[in-house]
């Protein structure tokens, strides 16, 4: 325990003095807040049912930012950890396999976290963001959206024949996600191919299930979201310990 | 007793062979060497003797342990140091010492490892700012800091400067002053010579001899060759009298003998003082480990 918590620690500064990593989940999610919100302002509106525009779009914020941890961040570090003969190296060393992985998990999971209150207190002073939801169904939907994520760029990192393959497959799947899943840009607009691609996407179901949550929706109305997120987690997890490559 | 035992080792990649029954054992406080030209396997057979590999059959008894399926415990004991290993980009010289030396119950102070190699000042330094030999010296720290009673080194010294190598040799034998078993590979033939008590030579994953230095070179049946000037008369004297040569040479003023036996000099002189024949400018060619590696492998060295 005492040297997963060491492990943890080392990854941590690694990860933040990236600083790709830090503009990706700290710096870009608040530069699409303010981008935004200083193009739709939060006031009120008939079409929003009455929230803000900046309220119903921080879930997709948050969303985005799970995003680049999970499908970025950690597939890009493993793989590059892997090829480096990192892995390998530790493998020499009383530290466990799956500890290394949890090290990881658990740093991505604390940068988004990280992101998300810096996106949060900054809508909060410059835009009035509010919210009418139940933390108490927020975060543990938070927790399920990251654990699916995550476990999507855990298989990535894992199969990934190098750091070049790993890098390419998350742009490949990152950067639809981002646009496509309803995430940053509302699905209303959008046309209706974009909207059936979208389902296919597990994002969508993440950003749907949080933003109702947000504006105090109840987790029995989002059955189908949690029931495919979890199942992309069981999936995803399961395939990624079964595949993973240590060298 | 032995610290290392491999059993019939053989580890194929896809269908290539790369280590095919291997068997050997390292004696406890010796440093053993692994010696083959590139691709001979060696790497492939210290990944598999540290455990790192799984062999697709044989058998690796380290500390009594089984080496392939004892797991974590192993590393308590063992320090290891690969061929190839970068770190990451962003971790400090100091912080990566930090972390291994956390990773072990008792492990060994960095602070004197780093003094030792010269690396304090650096210790503040990002590893990608170190340089190759830098580099290499830290692996050595990271393999020590636990502390270990046998240690893996995979080409050590492949890279450092003749002043570096040197160093690196003088802490070798630190290693084994203190009682500790050392398994290294090398290409570098003084480098066995000096350090290895223990030598065995690898070619396209079999094992051509393990012996002693003198034992690999006395197995090549290598020639000593015997130069020096003086008259044809000498030569002719000299073929005819001499028992165990190959053959006595005799061109532009100079004699040449060639023989298996090592001593063949003292022969010589006595022959020569007793027919009161006069020479000069004695030049013994010994053949050495290099030699032996050539004849042995049938392979030029690499470098
Ligand atoms: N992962 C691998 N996949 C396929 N072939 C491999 C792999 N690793 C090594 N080989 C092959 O196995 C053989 C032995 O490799 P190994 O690395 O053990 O050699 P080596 O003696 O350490 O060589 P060097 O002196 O160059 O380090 C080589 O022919 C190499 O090409
Ligand atoms: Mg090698």
């Amino acid at each position: 325990m005492k040297l997963l918590l060491k492990t943890i620690s080392v990854e941590w500064k690694m990860n933040i003095r990236n600083f790709l990593n830090i503009f990706f989940s700290l710096i870009f999610p608040v530069m699409m807040l303010l981008l935004f919100g200083s193009m739709y302002g939060n006031e009120p509106s008939e079409y929003y049912q009455g929230y803000g525009s900046v309220d119903v779009s921080t879930a997709g914020y948050l969303c985005m930012i799970i995003a680049v941890s999970g499908l970025m961040t950690l597939p890009i570090t493993l793989s590059q950890y892997r090829e480096k003969k990192i892995l390998k190296r530790y493998m020499a060393t009383p530290i466990k396999p799956f500890d290394i992985l949890l090290s990881q998990l658990v740093v991505n999971a604390g940068v988004t976290a990280v992101g998300s209150g810096l996106l949060i207190i900054i809508g909060i002073i410059v835009f009035d963001l509010k919210f009418y939801g139940n933390l108490l169904y927020v975060i543990p939907a938070v927790i399920l959206i990251m654990l699916a994520i995550f476990s999507i760029g855990l298989l990535i990192a894992g199969i990934a024949p190098n750091s070049k393959a790993a890098l390419a497959i998350t742009y490949v799947i990152y950067f639809p996600m981002l646009f496509l899943s309803g995430a940053t840009l509302p699905l209303d607009f959008m046309p209706d191919v974009v909207v059936t691609i979208s389902k296919a996407l597990p994002l969508t179901y993440g950003g749907e299930l949080l933003n109702g949550l947000w504006v105090g929706g109840t987790p029995g109305t989002y059955l189908t979201e949690r029931f495919v997120l979890l199942g992309v987690f069981v999936v995803f997890a399961g395939l990624s310990i079964k595949t993973f490559k240590w060298e | 007793m032995n610290v290392i035992e491999v059993k019939n080792l053989t580890k194929t990649y896809k269908d290539f062979k790369a280590v095919d029954d291997v068997s050997f054992t390292v004696e406890e406080g010796i440093i053993f060497g692994m010696l083959g030209p590139n691709g001979a396997g060696k790497t492939t057979t210290i990944e598999c003797a540290a455990g790192l590999k799984k062999p697709d059959s044989g058998q690796v008894r380290i500390l009594d342990m089984d080496a392939l399926r004892v797991g974590k415990k192993l590393y308590d004991f063992v320090g290891v140091q690969l061929q190839e290993t970068s770190y990451q980009d962003k971790i400090k010289v100091k912080e990566l010492c930090d972390f291994f030396a956390s990773m072990y119950e008792n492990s060994s102070d960095y602070e004197p490892l780093l003094a030792r190699f010269n690396l304090t000042a650096k210790k503040n330094n990002y590893m990608t700012q170190l340089s190759g030999g830098e580099k290499q010296k830290v692996a050595i720290i990271l393999a020590l800091i636990a502390n270990p009673k046998v240690v893996f080194l995979d080409e050590l010294t492949t890279g450092l400067d003749p002043q570096a190598r040197r160093e690196m040799w003088a802490y070798i034998k630190e290693l084994k002053a203190e009682g500790r078993t050392v398994f290294m590979t090398t290409h570098y033939m003084e480098e066995a010579e000096f350090l290895c008590d223990q030598i065995c030579l690898i070619d396209v994953g079999k094992i051509v001899i393990t012996d002693t230095v003198e034992g690999v070179i006395e197995h090549a049946k290598l020639e000593t060759e015997v130069r020096f000037k003086a008259g044809k008369e000498a030569a002719d004297y000299l073929r005819g009298n001499l028992s165990e040569v190959r053959a006595v040479e005799y061109t532009e003023g100079f004699v040449k003998v060639f023989s298996e036996k090592e001593d063949i000099i003292t022969d010589i002189i006595l022959l020569l003082n007793g027919k009161h024949i006069a020479y000069k400018q004695i030049d013994i060619h010994r053949p050495g480990l290099e030699d032996a590696f050539l004849k042995l492998t049938g392979k030029a060295w690499r470098d």
